[in-house]
């Protein structure tokens, strides 16, 4: 191959490294949200579940990326006071079931089997791709869950139950397959801590509402629809959600999520398991897994790629000084800061709490500026390019 | 050690005996406290709502405001009818149902009992679930007249309000029938008979019908007085069963927490929660279970596993029929709720308090015990060597001990039959002569269709006069029986034959009363105390005394005695007992009378023809001893 080839692939590879860089190696985010009970009083599982879809794609993940499964039918139940409706909170303010929803398993489909086929994408030939789980191991996947559980197992539609072994082993499975980069899995029934006790595969981040022995309770019942709403645990996330984490670009991380819980609040104890998860949660976007931002990043301080440029720019013959090249390089660095420091000034809570590394792509840079860098890598491809074949050539 | 056990038992056997008696007392013992302990907060419960469907109280009630004018305005409808006939009546109900656009139905009836006609015109209307599958239903029910044949004001305009009230949510997953019987007797048994294809000919088929009845309540609201102080909850069925526990539960808890509306039971209107009234409460309870009888139009549906209670107003109080209609629309919204038919809670329970209950696990062992005591009696009396007959036997009949070691003599030569194959004792040996025995106790069991049948014929007219005969029939019966055992049997078999007969009647009388305490224990239990005295009643003809009093205890635990006991509970005359009787069984299919007149009868028969033996044989000289 000739030279040239190689150094363009060099360069390449210098320029696509937002992606290989990237702090969460994620390239898309699925979320897949399970209430398992049936029943018309269960109707807070069927609200909480919708709370979670509204909220995922609030966040921007698509409803081809969500994979929602609906127990019942409680907007169609002759029972509801209002047809067509599933309220989440008692003031009645959003209709979870609005107008674009996109439900992929409902009723009686709401199966164990089905749920772990979907994981581990042991289906039928003929599966249409809404029903399916069509991740890879640059995939982000949320899974939230919502029924009624016990020790180790989560009873899906009053018939059958799912265990804490059958979910650890579909989701070893799932390692195996390499079909997920990293995984939530968040859950919200009785006893709920013991359903993630048993994983066991790398790189799953598991929370729960309540520990063994521990019930978990329902929020607050609307006294015209004449159930209950949405359980504890689910409001308290959403709450947290929805007023701190308002768009795809929140900088808010798990961690921030997590230390929001309050056990007296949510009359139980939420636990959370990190042993099989790798990064610091200080460093884990809420939207890593919530939200569909694929990360575009360079290193923080900038130092590292400063030197891989300035040897590039060695090896391709510019005879450069390491000062020149901190001096040339000291305006884009101002640039970055600026940025940062302007997005920090606009949204002081959310500049607080992230400590982790700045990125490219981030709230009020402009897009000029953007364009900047990239016509200027693609700038710095063709003289190199150049550079190598006249080298080739003599 | 372990062989000489059975053989000392064997030569002194009155151990064996004795050890039977103290059981058969120390059952009867612990099952009568066991009842009495069962108020007390270590074993009974507080009641709680097991099916998760019902979620009672958990939507407002909106009953209320203008919806009172039209309550009022009914209730003219129905003053202004006070005095038709049951057919007007209906024609004017069905009127007003169809102006609320319901479908309506219409459904004479006439029952014949006691002498007596008892006829009348159903109407209901169906209320189809606007978004529902027409697969279940719900029933609210006005009885024109209440069980105390009272015009139910306040009730049928509530439920003609209601009605329309009703029609105006969507959010039914069951239709609601709205019936309105002529009475609150026969015409609720009517109804569900005819609802279920299970009617005579006399009653009229329903033109229109709904879905599986999961639910019902009756609202009894007599009286143009439209105020009341608290609600009163009705729940027996006929032949003592009982709607499930979550009804009664759901109403009172949306009753008392929702509405701030105090609930009775069993008439116990001034409930504060102490033993004593808990106990009262429990027996008037178990009374009721006991007779078997209907309370109300909701026993009527009980039979077919529908769960039914009554609302029935009381007092003076500052509640109105807002009040009860809030508290019928909140049962409504509960029973909307409902998945399935109800099943969760208890249908086998006592109540002592509306919010205190024990289960069938708890109370069952007390009516058990009694019954157990006379099988014990009854095992004993077989062991007992008196129920042998034998030459030598009489010597010693008087001798437990004695008689004891004879027999087990007699018992070894026959179990060393290889031994001594040509022994005396097998001849002489004992014997049970079980036929006279077993034909006056089963004979005397199939008497009891003539008091069953005679009773349950007769006009309410002659009743009282037959009554009084019949009474006089089973007095002299007895002397009569034991009279022709003493003079056709030889003398050295007759204690035997009145001690086997005693003995099969309290086999009999136990395994019955067992049975039936798993499925009516007021019955069972009521029947096994008043059968105590039969374990003791037996034939002494050397102790005229003792016969005495036995015949007096039997005389005043006799059927008859329960009887008047009965009427006299009521405030009524016997005849009207019996008339009740009468209309329970061929209305209700009411089982009472078939076990009082063929169980309960023909046993205490079979217990004073023991004990009249004695005088029998005190008068003849034949006193068993040759």
């Amino acid at each position: 191959m000739k030279l040239s080839t190689w150094g363009a692939l060099a360069l390449l590879s210098l320029f696509s490294p937002p992606v290989c860089l990237a702090h969460s190696q994620h390239t898309s985010n699925w979320a897949v949200l399970v209430s398992t009970s049936r029943f018309w009083f269960n109707y807070r599982h069927l609200a909480n579940v919708l709370s979670m879809y509204r909220t995922v794609k609030r966040l921007g993940i698509p409803d081809s990326q969500i994979i929602l499964m609906l127990s019942d039918d409680v907007a169609c139940n002759p029972r509801n006071t209002f047809p067509g409706t599933v309220y989440n909170n008692a003031d009645r303010a959003i209709d979870l079931y609005g107008d674009n929803i996109e439900v992929d398993y409902r009723g009686y489909e709401v199966t164990v089997e089905n749920f772990i086929r979907l994981l581990t994408d042991r289906v039928p030939p003929d599966t249409p791709r809404s029903k399916r789980l069509l991740t890879d191991d640059r995939s982000n996947i949320f899974i939230y869950m919502t029924g009624h559980g016990g020790n180790e197992f989560l009873k899906f539609q009053d018939a059958e139950e799912i265990s804490a072994f059958d979910i650890a082993d579909a989701f070893q499975q799932m390692f195996e397959k390499k079909r997920y980069n990293e995984m939530l899995f968040m859950i919200d029934t009785c006893q709920a801590n013991t359903m993630y006790s048993k994983f066991y595969s790398p790189n799953i981040l598991a929370t729960g509402s309540s520990e063994l022995d521990q019930s978990s309770y329902s929020h607050h019942a609307d006294n015209d629809v004449g159930v209950a709403v949405i359980d504890r645990y689910t409001y308290f996330n959403l709450e947290y959600l929805e007023t701190h984490v308002k768009n795809a670009s929140s900088k808010h991380t798990l961690a921030d999520l997590f230390n929001s819980y309050d056990p007296v609040k949510i009359a139980s104890t939420p636990g959370i398991r990190t042993d099989l998860f790798r990064r610091d949660l200080k460093e884990v976007l809420i939207t890593d897994f919530l939200g569909n931002v694929q990360s575009v990043e360079v290193d923080g301080d900038g130092m590292r790629l400063d030197e891989d440029l300035l040897s590039l720019a060695r090896g391709a013959g510019y005879n450069i000084s390491e000062a020149e090249w901190k001096e040339a390089m000291r305006g884009t660095r101002e640039l970055y800061d600026a940025g940062a420091s302007n997005n920090g000034g606009r949204n002081a809570a959310e500049q607080r709490t992230w400590a982790g590394p700045v990125r490219v792509h981030k709230d009020g840079e402009t897009d000029f500026w953007r364009t900047v860098m990239s016509a200027g890598a693609v700038a710095v491809c063709f003289v190199g390019y150049w550079l190598f074949s006249m080298v080739d050539k003599a | 050690m372990a062989l000489r056990v059975p053989v000392n038992l064997r030569k002194n056997l009155s151990v064996v005996l004795y050890a039977f008696q103290a059981l058969s007392f120390g059952a009867v013992i612990i099952g009568l406290t066991s009842l009495l302990l069962l108020p007390l907060d270590e074993y009974s419960r507080r009641t709680y709502i097991s099916e998760n469907a019902l979620l009672p109280g958990q939507v407002h009630a909106y009953f209320g405001g203008s919806e009172q004018n039209i309550v009022r305005a009914f209730r003219h409808e129905v003053a202004a009818l006070a005095n038709s006939t049951s057919d007007v009546v209906a024609d004017r109900m069905a009127e007003i149902f169809r102006s609320a656009g319901l479908k309506v139905g219409q459904q004479k009836y006439s029952y014949k009992a006691a002498g007596g006609e008892y006829t009348g015109e159903n109407v209901y209307a169906v209320l189809h679930a606007p978004r529902g599958d027409a697969t279940e239903a719900i029933v609210l029910c006005a009885p024109w007249k209440n069980i105390d044949h009272l015009l139910n004001e306040g009730g049928v305009a509530l439920t003609l309000a209601l009605s329309r009230y009703f029609k105006r949510w969507s959010l039914w997953s069951k239709d609601i029938i709205f019936l309105i019987s002529a009475d609150a007797r026969a015409g609720p048994q009517a109804w569900v008979d005819a609802y279920h294809d299970l009617h005579g000919p006399s009653v009229q088929s329903l033109s229109v019908k709904s879905g599986a009845i999961q639910g019902v309540v009756v609202v009894d609201h007599p009286g143009a007085y439209h105020r009341f102080d608290s609600l009163h909850i009705i729940y027996d069925g006929v032949n003592g069963q009982l709607p499930n526990l979550d009804l009664i539960n759901t109403a009172v808890q949306i009753s008392k927490d929702q509405m701030q509306l105090r609930t009775d039971l069993q008439e116990m209107w001034n409930h504060a929660d102490t033993y004593r009234h808990r106990l009262k409460t429990m027996l008037r309870g178990m009374v009721n279970q006991a007779l078997g009888h209907s309370t109300g139009p909701h026993s009527s549906f009980i039979p077919y596993h529908i769960d039914a209670i009554t609302l029935a107003t009381h007092g003076e109080g500052w509640h109105d029929e807002m009040s009860l209609g809030r508290t019928v629309e909140s049962v409504f919204r509960s029973l909307n709720n409902l998945l399935e038919h109800f099943h969760q809670s208890f249908f086998f329970y006592l109540l002592m308090a509306p919010k205190r209950f024990v289960s069938i696990g708890t109370y069952l062992p007390s009516a058990m015990l009694l019954a157990v005591g006379l099988t014990l009696t009854a095992i004993r009396l077989w062991v007992d060597p008196r129920s042998r007959s034998g030459a030598d036997e009489s010597k010693h009949a008087v001798g437990e001990v004695q008689a004891g070691g004879e027999k087990s003599e007699g018992k070894q030569s026959e179990q060393g039959g290889p031994k001594q194959p040509t022994a005396p004792a097998i001849d002489s040996g004992p014997k049970r002569e079980l036929f006279l025995p077993l034909s006056v106790v089963i004979g005397m069991h199939f008497c009891g269709v003539i008091p069953f049948a005679v009773f349950n014929t007769l006009d309410y007219k002659s009743m009282a006069n037959v009554f009084y005969i019949f009474m006089a029939v089973s007095f002299v019966l007895p002397i009569l029986l034991a009279t022709l055992i003493t003079l056709t049997t030889p003398p050295r078999r007759l204690l035997q034959t009145f001690h086997l007969t005693r003995c099969f009647s309290l086999l009999f009388l136990g395994m019955f009363l067992s049975t039936l305490a798993t499925l009516n224990f007021s019955l069972s239990f009521l029947i096994g105390l008043f059968s105590l005295p039969l374990t003791v009643a037996r034939a002494t003809p050397k102790s005229i005394p003792v016969s005495l009093l036995s015949s007096i205890l039997l005389q005043l635990a006799s059927p008859f005695a329960a009887l008047f006991a009965v009427a006299g509970y009521w405030g009524l005359g016997v005849e009207d007992i019996l008339r009740e009787a009468s209309f329970g069984w061929w209305v209700w299919g009411m089982w009472t009378p078939v076990i009082v007149w063929c169980v309960w009868w023909p046993a205490w028969v079979v217990a004073r023809v023991s004990v009249d033996a004695s005088f029998v044989m005190a008068v003849t000289g034949k006193t068993g001893v040759a």
